[in-house]
């Protein structure tokens, strides 16, 4: 399972360098590759870039339908202030909406408004149709070149068991010779275990001293083992816990490439002890104007319409709902008390210190043990960012830095690896 | 010599050769081990044998262990579309009310994802002032209650078919209308409903079927004494009282702090003048006199145990008492045992005129006659007790009540309704109720479970829970509050689930509109107007719902005489307006009090005759009038006094006991069962001494017996015995004793389940007390420690030595302190803490093993005869002084509470006892208690010196003997606080202080970038408290309330300080308000002043 979901991320990689390397040859595409992303975080949630109205209209041919390109800058960057200089096609349009204004963007630059002017003109559709041709997901690799050490290890054993036999064999051979010159009877042939036998009844000590080196060696193995019991991912080991999820959601295209911010979809990360997986609500809110993915097409964003209930060809919720069944990945117990808000809001802590750098990842996946001496370790080691500034922790920082003078206020000294503290 | 022969049987004379082949084998047949092994197929080839048995067995634990290693897949489902209120894993809270005919509370209810977890009192009431019982707390289990009804059912031959509301709506509508056709009676009977759209809804119900009526019955009623006032000030109401400005109390069998009208209400303003100070060193005066040892009475400060046949007689004495000291024409009474007392009591009411407050339990319309003419006399009305603004919480009648019945039998009534009401447990057997039942043609119940009425109904029309509902609620005059869906109803259903009753009720007379909107109506038109606080409705809805409760016409514009919800008679919304002009001439602006001849209700009075034995019947604290009775955590809630869970008894002085009945003494729990008959109505109980109680009376609690209630009865067997066909009928109102009751000895024995079957302090100091005199000449009277003695002589206080080195005063440093003069020893607490901790039920056996599981409990100790000073004087030996110690004093014992919960201290004796660490001490003074780390050696709870570690000897959440716990149930899980682990098989647990709350109170101030002020962090006991007896806070922070406290009252003191452990937990030291403190505080208080001062002098 692993390796079905770690590998496609990479030849995605090898597909958008590939591209990319195209693009650097056409600065028009470069702004468009731009405009993409400013188009995206801004747009998307309104407009498609086909015919279809969502809840502004749908951009295609747009050029051709304003006066002029100008006209459109001016448009998007305030559109309010287009239609108060009682521009005739300013009013037309707004009529024919309705009457809803568009959002004003003031804070775009001119590049910005050229970017996404270029964009809306000639969307790379060539971009989003060869990512979908691959098989998405399910695509898997041949292993890595390289030999296993385990492998070696066996095949070096086995080609001395075989040289042991065949010289035990020789020796006998030879034994028999001799003896048959030497005329006396021949040596029964003793099968090897017999031998070992024998040879142990008479090296009792060495016998037992391997013995205990075995028991010892197996019972301290069976100990690390119970003690990866439950933890999913472990670097030390280069474990990862990646399983295959309902929807193959893109973490690198959502959060790396289109920059939307953790919080946008894990809202309860500072308000709650969950950082909360999405609703899918929230996917509709930009899936609404977005149906066709750079990676994988529509298959996947299908699969969102069909838990929320959307009709694309329609455009309304006419279906019924069926709820998403995440793989949950970051695995905490039950009798673990960890909340989100703690770390975020007040430890001023990165989401990435736990999670990963999931701007890199396509589906999450765990890349820390997530085990106790994992959360203590950190705990001795970080000092809280967020304490200076916070009046709550004033006069405890106070104190605590007349105690431990010139030492780093880590978590573990103000009680941060106190059981009642996580476990209740 | 072997001439004769002897054989077993025909076989071995014939000899024949399998006898012979037999006879050789040492058993008869092969012991069947294969066969109940399992698998007969092995029997047949080669048998199992020893080897392979352990072989077997091996495989399967290695294979058992593999699998339980593999790591599981875990869901996550998120909401397809997220309700805008909710964020996974913070609470909403929501205003609401909780009333069930008999308590009132105003609450706030806690929820988690969209279910309902905990409920805490509201502090915006002015009614319940934030308190709560230990009824309302267990309310909420109630709701995930899963012997509800999930449907309309109808009844067909001897069975239910479920059915839909469409069918029932034709059926009974069309069945409705034929008999109103006809001029059939259609009556709903119901138990008092103070919900002003309820009876709006009732009224346009009787508008549509004229021959409706409404009948309003309460299980525990209090007719007689609306009935009195009827005679006394021409309106028939029970006034309201106001504790907190009476300075002396006298009360008749009244059990005000615990179920006598609005006890949450009373028992909060008692407290407040029960808090003293060195500033304010005041208290009121509180007489008692009762049959059965009450928690009213056990907080009294002077207790008279008279009979239940004396008790008219004691009103009508004090009456003569009071009127010779002011002059007024006496009654005839006659001389009783009490009297040097009830001069007392009249001496300090007189003198505390218009400050005090004398009330009656009694439910005799010609007691509760003298009653009012004592405060008349004592110029009460207006002042403590406020006639003008009465309280409507009690309005059942019993005469009404009775002749419905009686028109029931005589078959003149076509249709019956019963709304939250079940007469058939409830009602008197006297009045044949079920019989009577049986002749009415439809019968219609709005039961939410198939109960003792409803399940001989014709139709079962389910209503939701209270906490599923919308309503609103008009507790007394001036006072409304509304109750808000705080999830969706459990059973909802296109066509099945429960539906409101109220919509209902409207769906039958024609009204299609939803309850929600129908209150809104009504408050439009009648609550709205009487404000002025608000311009629009919509504003003044919102803010009302917001914050739950309000008192309406106090600084407000509208006229007072708009605001009266009339509680006798309703009329439809439609005509309201119309009413209400009329309405306002109707009020009388100042109510005349008369003064009417209580000469006739004297001798009336008189004629009251005792019997040998006199029954008084009771509600416990937990289990109330029984409606409650399927909710585990109420069943083991112990009683206050008795400590007694899972059953009712009956209560007998133990003089009254001696040499007849086991008198259960030293940790005995064998109770002799014995036949209690009233008018030849037999019910067989355990029989329980009860120190206090007044000899020649037994006590029995209501509520108990239900055999319908729901699963509990049949998950365990039936709880008790019900006591109510003893309630006799007299004069038109409901008695609830008898004055000859027949006690035979059953010649059986049971087991009483018992969370304490020690008594008495044994002389030492666990609970310190004093007098309020004392108290003013010395704040730390009573409050001296033990002193330690030294090497040399000397005495020293164990406060000052120390073993370990003091614990760093860094950060925040949790405390607590307990009032006991205003803790009362209600148990609102200890639900509360089940509820908040997910603390375990287990059962009656398991308690019974002492092994119940609540992490906070009340103890409760009597005084004894004997203490250490008796014993010097007396010269008795320490064996005879012990054992007699341990028995309380079998006349009146003082009675004392003291909750305790883990004390966390400081150098907690626990800690240094486990092997594996899994207990230890946190930066800011909590004893931590890690259950993951736990493995059960129970060393922790042996070495405690508070008994507050609990042990899970099973796992209540799984294992099928606990069936009862709300865990196993689909339902009832719903109610577990998803921030507090379930604690499974082999671990130890105890008080954590709320460690969740704590945590979650400091977080809210980190993000808010603020200091943790005092009062963010309450916890579940302190929310719950009636009267405010648990303060908690940071010592560390110099203003806090329990820094302060500590610093400077003297009452403050730790228990068991003289061993070293330097609790967290402290109390205040219990004041009484009379001469004597109770022998056991007496001597050791007296040595230790003397050892102070000689220490101050050296």
């Amino acid at each position: 399972m692993d390796t079905m979901c770690i590998k496609p991320q990479k030849q995605f990689l090898a597909i958008f360098s590939l591209l990319f390397s195209i693009f650097i040859f056409n600065t028009s595409q470069v702004s468009a590759a731009d405009g993409e992303k400013i188009f995206k975080q801004n747009c998307a949630v309104c407009h498609s870039l086909g015919k279809n109205k969502i809840t502004g209209p749908g951009l295609e041919g747009v050029i051709t339908r304003v006066p002029n390109e100008a006209w459109l800058a001016k448009w998007i960057k305030n559109n309010a202030a287009v239609i108060s200089s009682g521009d005739a096609y300013a009013k037309k349009i707004l009529a024919e909406n309705g009457g809803a204004q568009m959002t004003v963007f003031s804070d775009f630059s001119d590049e910005d408004l050229n970017a996404v002017i270029a964009y809306i003109k000639a969307p790379p559709v060539a971009m989003a149709a060869t990512a979908t041709t691959s098989n998405g997901p399910q695509t898997t690799e041949t292993p890595e070149e390289g030999v296993n050490p385990l492998a070696l290890l066996i095949g070096v054993i086995a080609f001395l068991i075989i040289i042991v036999a065949v010289l035990r064999g020789v020796r006998h051979s030879l034994k028999n010779l001799q003896n048959e010159k030497l005329g006396l009877e021949e040596e029964p042939e003793v099968g090897p275990w017999t031998e070992f036998k024998k040879w142990m009844s008479t090296h009792k000590r060495t016998t037992a001293v391997i013995v205990l080196f075995i028991l010892g060696g197996l019972v301290s193995s069976g100990w690390y083992a119970l003690k990866d019991i439950g933890v999913y991912a472990d670097p030390a080991q280069n474990r990862e816990y990646n399983p295959e999820q309902p929807i193959a959601f893109n973490h690198k295209l959502h959060a790396g490439t289109n920059a939307i911010n953790c919080q946008y979809c894990h809202s309860g990360v500072e308000r709650s002890k969950t950082a909360g997986i999405p609703s899918v609500n929230v996917c509709m809110n930009c899936h609404k104007g977005i149906s066709k993915g750079p990676t994988t097409g529509t298959t996947e964003i299908a699969k969102i319409y069909d838990a929320a209930g959307w009709d694309p060809d329609k455009g309304e919720y006419n279906k019924p709902q069926k709820p998403i069944k995440w793989i949950k990945v970051h695995n905490l117990q039950d009798f673990v008390f960890f909340s989100h808000q703690q770390h975020v809001k007040v430890g001023k802590q990165d989401c990435a210190t736990c999670h990963g750098d999931l701007k890199e990842m396509t589906t999450a996946r765990q890349v820390q043990p997530l085990t106790m001496s994992w959360c203590i370790d950190c705990h001795r080691k970080t000092e809280v960012p967020g304490m200076q500034d916070n009046p709550y922790y004033e006069s405890l920082h106070k104190k605590l830095a007349e105690k431990y003078k010139g030492q780093p206020i880590t978590v573990d000294k103000m009680g941060g690896i106190e059981c009642g503290k996580c476990h209740y | 010599m072997a001439t004769k022969k002897y054989w077993k049987g025909l076989e071995e004379l014939n000899n024949s050769p399998e006898f012979v082949q037999n006879a050789q084998n040492e058993f008869a047949e092969q012991v069947p081990v294969e066969q109940f092994l399992g698998d007969s197929n092995l029997v047949e080839g080669n048998g199992t044998n020893r080897r392979d048995f352990l072989k077997f067995l091996g495989f399967s634990v290695t294979a058992a262990s593999l699998a339980a290693c593999e790591t599981p897949v875990n869901k996550a489902i998120p909401y397809v579309v997220k309700p805008e209120e909710i964020t996974l894993g913070v609470a909403n809270w929501y205003a609401s009310t909780f009333y069930d005919g008999n308590d009132y509370a105003s609450i706030l209810v806690k929820t988690r994802e969209g279910r309902p977890i905990k409920i805490e009192g509201n502090d915006s009431s002015y009614v319940t002032f934030g308190g709560t019982n230990a009824r309302v707390q267990a309310s909420i289990l109630s709701l995930y209650d899963s012997s509800r009804l999930t449907g309309p059912v109808a009844k067909s031959g001897d069975s239910w078919t479920p059915t839909s509301w469409s069918s029932v709506d034709k059926e009974i509508g069309g069945k409705l209308a034929a008999i109103a056709a006809k001029g059939g009676a259609i009556r709903i009977l119901s138990s008092s409903i103070i919900s002003p759209s309820t009876k709006a809804v009732i009224a346009d119900f009787t508008a549509k079927y004229p021959t409706a009526k409404l009948v309003t019955y309460d299980a525990v009623s209090y007719s007689g004494m609306a009935k009195a006032n009827a005679q006394t000030f021409g309106e028939e109401v029970i006034p309201s009282y106001n504790f907190d400005k009476a300075e002396v109390i006298v009360s008749v069998a009244a059990d005000f702090l615990a179920n006598w009208l609005s006890p949450i209400e009373y028992a909060n303003q008692y407290a407040r003048m029960r808090r003293v100070s060195k500033q304010n060193a005041k208290m009121s005066k509180h007489f008692q006199f009762e049959s059965n040892l009450s928690l009213t009475g056990a907080n009294a400060d002077e207790r008279v145990q008279v009979k239940v046949s004396e008790q008219g007689k004691v009103v009508v004495s004090l009456y003569n008492a009071v009127a010779k000291i002011i002059g007024d024409s006496t009654l005839s009474s006659s001389a009783l045992g009490c009297d040097a007392i009830i001069a007392k009591a009249a001496k300090e009411l007189t003198e505390a005129k218009g400050k005090s407050i004398v009330i009656s339990g009694s439910n005799d319309i010609n007691i509760q006659l003298v009653v009012n003419g004592i405060n008349t006399m004592l110029d009460n009305y207006g002042k403590t007790i406020d006639i003008e603004n009465p309280s409507y919480l009690h309005q059942g009648d019993d005469a009404a009540f009775a002749d419905l019945v009686a028109e029931m039998a005589s078959k003149k009534v076509d249709a019956i309704i019963t709304y939250n009401s079940n007469p058939a447990y409830t009602a008197p057997a006297s009045l044949k109720f079920a019989e009577a039942y049986s002749n009415v043609g439809l019968r219609i119940s709005f039961a939410d479970r198939a109960d003792e009425t409803a399940s001989m109904a014709s139709y079962i029309c389910p209503d939701h829970n209270y906490l599923e509902s919308w309503n609103d609620f008009n507790p007394k005059k001036a006072h409304y509050s509304l109750s808000q869906p705080t999830i969706t109803p459990l059973f909802a259903s296109q066509d099945s689930g429960t539906r409101q009753a109220q919509e209902t009720l409207l769906l039958w007379s024609g009204n299609t509109t939803d309850y929600h909107s129908y209150i809104q109506k009504v408050w439009a038109e009648r609550v709205f107007p009487m404000q002025g606080k608000y311009m629009a409705f919509g504003e003044f809805w919102n803010n009302s719902l917001r914050e739950g409760a309000i008192e309406v016409g106090k600084g407000g514009e509208a006229a007072e005489g708009n605001m009266a919800m009339d509680s006798v008679k309703v009329v439809p919304v439609k005509e309201a307006s119309k009413k209400k002009e009329e309405k306002l001439d109707a009020i009388p602006v100042a109510k005349k009090i008369e003064k009417i001849n209580l000469g006739d209700a004297a001798s009336k009075i008189a004629a009251i005759k005792g019997g040998e034995f006199e029954l008084a019947l009771y509600e416990k604290v937990a289990i109330g009038n029984g409606n409650q009775a399927n909710n585990p955590w109420l069943q083991e809630l112990p009683d206050p006094i008795s400590k007694i869970t899972w059953d009712n008894y009956v209560t007998m002085s133990p003089e009254d006991m001696k040499d007849k009945y086991n008198l259960m003494q030293r940790q005995d729990r064998v109770a002799s069962v014995v036949n209690v008959t009233v008018n030849g109505n037999t019910i067989k109980l355990p029989v329980v001494p009860q120190p206090g109680q007044a000899s020649g009376t037994v006590g029995i609690a209501l509520g108990y017996g239900r055999d319908k209630a729901g699963k509990l009865s049949t998950q365990t067997s039936v709880i008790g015995q019900n006591a109510y066909p003893f309630v006799s009928i007299v004069n038109g109102t409901m008695m609830y004793g008898a004055m000859d009751v027949k006690i035979e000895s059953a010649n059986e024995t049971t087991e009483i389940a018992g969370t304490q079957v020690h008594h008495t302090m044994m002389g030492r100091e666990i609970v310190k007390e004093t007098n309020l005199e004392k108290y003013r000449k010395d704040p730390k009277s009573g409050n001296y420690p033990e002193m330690m003695h030294t090497h040399n002589g000397n005495t020293v206080n164990p406060a000052t030595v120390d073993l370990w080195n003091e614990h760093e005063k860094l950060g925040h440093r949790w405390g607590m302190t307990i009032d006991l003069n205003s803790c009362i020893g209600c148990g609102a607490c200890v639900v509360s803490c089940t509820a908040e901790n997910n603390v375990a039920v287990v059962g009656k056996s398991m308690v019974m093993r002492t092994r119940e599981m609540h992490w906070l409990r009340i103890d409760r100790y009597y005084s004894s005869d004997m203490s250490k000073a008796v014993a010097e004087e007396t010269g008795e030996g320490a064996i005879d002084m012990y054992l007699d110690m341990e028995n309380p004093s079998s006349v009146n014992p003082k009675v004392v509470f003291q909750p305790i919960m883990c004390q966390h201290c400081n150098h907690a004796p626990c800690e240094t006892v486990c092997p594996v660490l899994a207990t230890n001490h946190s930066s800011d003074g909590l004893n931590a208690m890690a259950y993951n780390r736990c493995v059960g050696t129970r060393y922790c709870a042996n070495n405690c010196p508070f008994k507050v570690r609990r042990f899970n000897w099973f796992n209540y959440n799984e294992n099928p003997e606990f069936a009862f716990n709300p865990t196993q149930d689909d339902l009832g899980r719903m109610v577990l606080n998803p921030d507090v682990v379930v604690r499974s098989r082999g671990v130890m647990e105890k008080c954590s202080m709320c460690v969740q709350r704590i945590q979650a109170g400091k977080l809210e101030a980190k993000k808010a970038e603020r200091k943790l002020v005092d009062g963010d962090i309450r916890l579940a006991c302190a929310q719950a408290c009636p009267t405010n007896a648990i303060v908690f806070g940071d010592l560390n922070d110099d203003n806090s309330a329990i820094a302060k406290l500590r610093k400077e009252d003297e009452r403050n003191y730790f228990i068991l300080e003289e061993i070293g452990i330097k609790p967290t937990v402290s109390y205040l030291t219990k004041v009484r308000n009379c001469e004597e403190t109770i022998e056991e505080g007496k001597m050791p208080e007296g040595k230790s002043e003397t050892k102070e001062k000689s220490e101050a002098k050296a």
